[in-house]
């Protein structure tokens, strides 16, 4: 069976594309949800630590888009 | 001007069409979830997605892939097998733009050698067990995985910012759509341009034009780059439309979540050395978006139809290899390439004239899906 399937680059692949493509993605959505917390509607009551947590998921989704970049071209 | 020399340009013309097709084909992979939500106008998005193709293009730092390496001895592969293979996986993609239906660039194109080395020496020269594994089986697990991604990564966006106010979820979700779709249009430059990369080199050094251990020669680099950005830019817009507004309706979280999940999988895909294809990743990131959103319809009957058209890339693409590969051997010499070559150039002028009748264009390819691919004119049409 494992002459027609490498199993061990599948799972690998499977784990990583779960890590980086929803992972990454629920951390973008976690930004937002950070940047809404420090800009409330109506202007009163912001929470400044949204702001933060917001720069930290940025950061880290860009930071994995990056490594994703880099790993594929230096296969 | 000699026979062999008349032969290599041809090849190449074929590999640079090919290049072509490949562009426009895929463009909906990276942009049909920008373009349906909105997020990037039609023009933009491809002019975008052109943009970063041609870089991409140029990114890799390995050699460019061999055709089809491993899949047929590589010593029953002639220049004339070569162009045939072309022409199989041509002809494939131009009937499948033509019906709007997203497919594999890379599956027509080996199917196309496949069935030209058939045809020219025997099935000896074709390893069946590295078609399985190297092109069947990531065939069916490509779609399966990045549907489980989308899904999952779908499900936990809309359930993060369900508190999170549309204004900042609206022009949130569009930038990281823009982004996530970059990444993949890049990606896309990146592994496809080099296939195409892979086959002029191929043709040069079996017409020892270069030397076997030379690298592939920069105009070929360009060339491929160029080719593949126009094709890109031309925009596949019947595509486009199948993978951005047939398959299910997509809001902006959704088409940020299958982005994203399309360049997870095809970055670790290409880390791995898993051989995906990035039309199959796409259009199964796609479904999983429709699934993960809760109410969101996933039309089931033309995703169908697009599984039965990826079960025929192979064949139907090694079919046209190799009757390619006889009618040129039949004809006999770079005459007969030649011939074949014009021939098939009329059959692609003719699907486009085709096309042009009922077209889909960046004007109403955000048109409501109502069970075709080319938009009913309301006026025009009589109610039925």
């Amino acid at each position: 069976m494992s002459q027609y399937i490498d199993v061990d680059a599948l799972w690998k692949v499977l784990v990583a594309g779960l890590v980086a493509g929803a992972g990454l993605v629920a951390l973008y959505a976690l930004g937002l949800v950070g940047l809404a917390a420090a800009r409330t509607q109506d202007g009163t009551a912001a929470r400044p630590a949204g702001v933060v947590v917001a720069a930290v998921c940025f950061a880290l989704v860009l930071a994995g888009a990056l490594l994703g970049l880099y790993v594929m071209l230096a296969k | 001007m000699d026979a062999n020399t008349v032969l290599l340009c041809v090849v190449v013309a074929s590999a640079l069409a090919f290049d072509f097709t490949n562009g426009f084909h895929d463009t909906a992979n990276a942009m049909a979830t920008s373009i349906a939500t909105g997020a990037l106008r039609p023009r933009i998005a491809v002019a975008l997605s052109a943009v970063l193709n041609f870089l991409g293009a140029f990114l890799s730092l390995k050699v460019a892939a061999t055709i089809a390496t491993g899949i047929v001895d590589s010593g029953a592969i002639t220049l004339t097998v070569v162009f045939a293979g072309l022409l199989g996986g041509l002809a494939w993609n131009l009937l499948t733009w033509y019906f709007g239906i997203p497919s594999s660039s890379s599956h027509a194109l080996i199917g196309g050698v496949v069935g030209a080395t058939l045809i020219a020496a025997g099935s000896s020269a074709v390893k069946g067990q590295a078609i399985v594994a190297k092109v069947l089986v990531p065939a069916v697990l490509a779609p399966v995985f990045a549907i489980v991604v989308a899904t999952v990564g779908t499900y936990l966006v809309y359930r993060i910012t369900a508190n999170v106010p549309d204004r900042v979820r609206g022009r949130g979700f569009r930038l990281g759509q823009i982004g996530s779709a970059s990444l993949v249009s890049l990606a896309h430059g990146t592994n496809d341009a080099q296939k195409t990369m892979g086959v002029i080199t191929l043709a040069l050094v079996a017409n020892h034009t270069i030397n076997k251990d030379a690298g592939t020669p920069l105009w070929v680099i360009v060339a491929c780059a160029l080719t593949i950005a126009a094709g890109t830019y031309i925009g596949g817009w019947r595509v486009i439309r199948t993978l951005g507004k047939g398959l299910t309706e997509i809001e902006t979280p959704q088409g940020f979540a299958a982005e994203g999940s399309s360049a997870a999988v095809i970055f670790a895909a290409s880390h791995f050395g898993l051989p995906l294809s990035t039309t199959h990743v796409c259009s199964g990131s796609i479904m999983g978006a429709g699934i993960g959103r809760r109410l969101a319809e996933v039309r089931w009957g033309l995703a169908g139809r697009m599984v039965l058209a990826w079960l025929f890339t192979l064949p139907a693409a090694a079919l046209t290899g190799a009757v390619v590969w006889k009618g040129a051997d039949a004809i006999g010499g770079a005459g007969g390439v030649a011939v074949v070559f014009a021939l098939a150039a009329v059959l692609a002028g003719a699907l486009f004239l085709a096309a042009r009748r009922e077209p889909v264009t960046h004007a109403n390819v955000n048109a409501e899906w109502s069970g075709r691919l080319v938009p009913s004119v309301p006026v025009k049409e009589p109610v039925a």
